[in-house]
């Protein structure tokens, strides 16, 4: 299969730098090839085949469409891969946090930046979650408290946006907590219903029943518009903190792709936002839509990773 | 070789010490455990108790049993092994697993080429089809441009 | 009464012919899975999620959740036949299992791991269905005092297992804490021994150590030992007069073990982190503790299998708690459940139980089915088990290599982790030959990093103070039940060597 592919895409780039307007006619007429860089089951992965599905399901993409799970290295593999594809129009893949993050880490010859954009497509975002019989009222009663008593809020991992969040938000709102770092999702959840923590940043998906019983009380959502589910919760924004990070869910091509290559996805993308498969994966998902096209994806892109980069050194956790 | 274990134990140990005093900070910036704290502890636990182990071997070093005649087979398969791993990434799954069962069956088991060959060709195909067709997991495609 | 209505209306979901169909389907799956070294339920569990999409939600959770609990069956046979754990939780079930069968009593020794799964997937389900809420609550009492206490009880069970040859076991132990602090550090997030390379960043992981040190370890250590040269004798010694069947006295020794083995295995499989690994482990210990004769455990002692085989099992329903009633995963495996209730639009969490009680009952009544059709399947492939492992080793052999190769790779798609295994076969057959522990390196490298997660988070939250441990009521009692232990430990042993002293037969009663 790889093979394969090494060859095409020699001649996919030498035919696509050639003959521009030709291949603009002709693209795409191959097999295109999904690349999930983490395995089956998670955020990227349901994303990718949610795309493909509705790609087959509209007939959006007229040859046979080939999925594989590349997972390792938080992503550096997988997206290493299609950094490899430099030229080839026919290898697609779709971003997360690692892809932001993963860069920041390790010696990885990519930056999120050096790949061809095609679109952001919503953003990952967190609530601010407290104990369901703690004593905070709102988001206002919470940072109140903290300015005198500084709170332990939990998340998942230290390079994250679960630790980047609060911490920037901590610095606007001028107060100062203990971030205690998890990596698996139900000992933070049970942190947070056992007192042993203040606070903790959730994702929607998975606390909406905590929050539903009232064993959690979701404060805040770190988004641009709060998710139906969770309807009640004011933004960051709207309580007067613009904490502006997100999580990119967004489409990339291998760097240097042709220019028909990008514009043809930038117009698919278009069809695809707007199929009403796509509206329920966005409110199964609790995601955010957010929906950026082209150059100005590589722009939130840049602006994102700089910004963990900032904080992140500031904390020590990167060089 | 017990004492050559000991020792290349102990060199990994103090390499690892070595890395945990050098790069990895005993206390976080904000004064509590830090990212070197364990790994210090036990990086030099370690030395500590090979060192210890060492001054026991060395002091039995008369009484090793003598390697048994099959040493020779043993290493044969390791190297078989390790090559089965490098062809996996040059011929990709099924050739490098037929591949591999063959050499081996024919090194291990001379006297049965017919059951060699059949097994050779089977199982791989099997294995192929349980891994790649049925649980999806996808084997190693090789670098080497094969027809396959 | 409330919770028989409830099961009626489970069964009746679970007994509808397509869900039949889907159970039968996924205990098979799960067993195969099982099998297959490298394989645990939650990488079978990982891949087979999206076969699954498109299904309806009741019969494909019923499937999915069959995979998990029969996997756990499956994963046992290679730990007794080859001494390769495919998971954590199932390194225990070698200590004794392989032994066994190395006599010649494999056959029996299958019979009785699957019975004692049985045992231990059936008590499971039944205290779910009779006391979820109430063990829901413990769940949500642990956070991170608590689960750093549960651990400290884990690695005291290491030291049990560990027994007379301490100072390799010691050194074996560290081997295992070393390997675990590779990585990401989780409070800081600075690199720990990564040395600039993106695959270290998640840290090493268990299945290729594991594979590496038991499996291809072993296999080289058979080799050495010129097993290969035995003629047809196979890998194990099985004579055909011995019995297939484990015989009454096999009964009678492990029928408190299994009893034991399930409460424990739930109890602590109910807590989310380590539960089954430090079930199965505990239920060794308890085993060994209460037997009259502690010094044949590693030898071939039939309760050394059937106490841990029953406690993972216990466990990995255990694990159903937390997740059915807070919507809470335990472990790896939990956690694609999750996402798989997710998937389909349902709302994990405490009200999932009551707004969608077809599911949720159906999913539990399709648990009693399932391990029924599990114990049946299990009798009836152990005799194929059986007659692959009496093929000569030199044809043997080369399969094994192919099938940890393959499962090595496949789990992650990683060379990089084949390669680790390979290292960690050589490093295996070496500790093997010269009387270290692989077992405590394995179990150390699970435990390790979780000992230090929980007691840096644990500090964090208490800004420094080690008080926080004796201020909490649950991590509290952890602390006395431990200091129990090792009194009463340390108790028993003085009354054994007193009695020898006395010249008495060695520990009689105690």
């Amino acid at each position: 299969m790889r093979r394969r592919t090494l060859v095409l895409s020699v001649l996919a780039l030498a035919s696509g730098l050639a003959v521009g307007p030709a291949f603009a006619q002709s693209y795409p007429n191959e097999r295109l090839n999904v690349t999930i860089a983490f395995g089956p089951g998670g955020g990227n992965d349901i994303l990718s085949r949610t795309l493909v599905q509705i790609l087959e399901k509209h007939k959006l993409y007229p040859k046979d469409i080939a999925v594989t799970n590349r997972a390792g290295g938080s992503g550096a593999v997988g997206w290493g891969y299609v950094f490899n594809q430099k030229g080839n129009p026919y290898h697609i893949s779709t971003t997360s946090g690692s892809f932001v993050t993963t860069p920041l880490q390790a010696n990885t010859p990519w930056k999120p930046t050096s790949f061809t954009p095609v679109a952001l497509l919503a953003t990952d975002d967190l609530v601010l979650l407290v104990n369901g019989k703690s004593g905070y009222k709102d988001i206002k009663d919470f940072i109140e408290k903290a300015r005198t008593k500084p709170p332990s809020i939990g998340g998942m991992g230290a390079v994250n946006v679960d630790f980047i969040v609060p911490k920037v938000l901590s610095e606007k709102a001028n107060f100062k907590f203990e971030y205690v770092s998890f990596n698996k999702m139900g000992e933070l959840n049970t942190a947070l219903l056992s007192n042993s923590l203040d606070a903790a940043m959730g994702n929607p998906a998975e606390i909406l029943g905590l929050v539903a019983s009232g064993d959690m009380k979701a404060l805040a959502y770190s988004g641009k518009k709060t998710p139906d589910s969770l309807k009640g919760v004011p933004t960051l924004q709207e309580a007067g903190y613009d904490v502006g990070i997100s999580m990119p869910r967004g489409l990339i091509l291998p760097p240097d792709a042709p220019k028909a290559a990008q514009e043809w996805w930038i117009a698919t993308m278009k069809k695809v936002v707007a199929t009403p498969e796509w509206k329920e994966y966005i409110t199964k998902n609790n995601l955010t839509e957010n929906i950026i096209y082209g150059d100005e994806f590589n722009g939130f892109l840049d602006r994102t990773s700089n910004g963990f980069a900032t904080v992140l050194r500031a904390s020590g956790a990167i060089k | 070789m017990r004492i050559a274990f000991s020792l290349a134990i102990l060199c990994v140990a103090a390499f690892y010490t070595s890395v945990a005093f050098g790069g990895l900070p005993f206390l976080s910036s904000a004064g509590r455990l830090g990212p070197g704290f364990f790994p210090r502890i036990i990086g030099l636990s370690l030395v500590a108790f090979t060192l210890y182990n060492l001054y026991f071997d060395l002091k039995r070093r008369n009484r090793e049993e003598p390697l048994t005649p099959f040493w020779s087979t043993t290493l044969v398969v390791a190297l078989l092994s390790a090559l089965f791993i490098v062809g996996l990434e040059l011929l990709g799954g099924l050739l490098a697993m037929m591949a591999f069962m063959l050499v081996s069956l024919f090194v291990l088991n001379r006297r049965q080429p017919v059951v060699n060959a059949l097994i050779s060709i089977f199982l791989p195909i099997g294995i192929y089809v349980v891994f790649s067709v049925w649980l999806r997991a996808g084997l190693p495609e090789g670098l080497l441009p094969l027809p396959i | 009464m409330d919770i028989f209505d409830n099961l009626l209306l489970g069964l009746a979901v679970a007994l509808q012919p397509i869900n039949i169909v889907y159970l039968l389907i996924g205990t098979m799956v799960g067993m195969f899975v099982g099998i297959i070294p490298g394989f645990g339920p939650s990488a079978g569990l990982a891949i087979l999620l999206p076969v699954t999409f498109g299904m309806e939600p009741t019969g494909a959770v019923m499937m999915l959740a069959a995979i998990y609990y029969g996997s756990m069956y499956g994963g046992t046979i290679t730990s007794i036949l080859l001494n390769t754990p495919g998971e954590s939780a199932t390194v225990a079930s070698t200590f004794d299992g392989y032994p066994l069968a190395q006599q010649g009593r494999a056959g029996p020794a299958l019979v009785m791991q699957a019975v004692a799964s049985f045992i231990g997937g059936t008590i499971g389900v039944i205290l779910i269905t009779l006391l979820a809420p109430l063990f829901a609550q413990v769940a949500r009492s642990f956070g991170p005092p608590e689960f750093f206490m549960l651990i400290m009880m884990g690695l005291l069970m290491l030291v049990v297992m560990i027994g007379e040859n301490w100072r390799l076991g010691v050194i074996s132990t560290l081997i295992g804490f070393a390997l675990g602090t590779v990585g990401v550090d989780l409070e800081t997030g600075s690199q720990r021994f990564t040395f600039g390379s993106a695959e270290l960043i998640e840290g090493i992981d268990f299945i290729p150590i594991a594979i590496g040190l038991f499996g291809l370890g072993e296999l080289y250590y058979s080799f050495y030992e010129g097993l290969h040269a035995k003629g047809s004798g196979g890998i194990i010694q099985y004579q055909k007069e011995k019995r297939f069947w484990p015989d009454l006295r096999d009964w009678i020794d492990t029928r408190f073990a299994m009893l034991r083995g399930s409460l424990l295995g739930f109890v602590i499989g109910v807590l989310p982190g380590a539960g089954a690994t430090i079930a199965s482990l505990m239920a060794y210990s308890v085993e060994k503790a209460a037997s009259k004769t502690p010094e044949r455990f590693g030898k071939g002692m039939m309760a050394g299998l059937a106490g841990p085989e029953a406690a993972n099992n216990a466990a990995s329903s255990g694990a159903m708690v937390p997740l059915l009633t807070l919507g809470i995963p335990g472990s790896g495996s939990t956690a694609v459940l999750l996402a798989a209730f997710l998937l389909w639009g349902l709302q994990p969490g405490p009200l999932l139980m009551a707004q969608n009680p077809e599911f949720a009952w159906g999913l539990i009544a399709s648990m009693y089915l399932g391990n029924v059709a599990l114990l049946a399947i299990n009798i009836f492939a152990i005799p194929l088990f059986v007659l692959m492992i009496r093929l000569p080793y030199r044809i043997l052999a080369p399969g094994v290599i192919l099938i940890c190769t393959i499962g090595t790779y496949a789990v992650h798609g990683s060379i990089i982790e084949v390669w680790l295994m390979f290292i960690a076969g050589l490093v295996g057959f070496l500790m093997k030959l010269y009387g270290f522990s692989p077992a405590a390196t394995v179990l150390a490298l699970v435990l390790g990093p979780m000992a230090e997660e929980t007691l840096r988070q644990t500090l964090t939250i208490s800004r420094g103070s080690a008080m926080i441990f004796i201020e909490r009521g649950v991590s509290l009692t952890i602390l006395l039940v431990m200091v129990a232990i090792v009194l009463a430990a340390a108790a028993l042993r003085l009354s054994r060597t007193r009695a020898r002293a006395a010249g008495s037969a060695p520990a009689v009663g105690s």
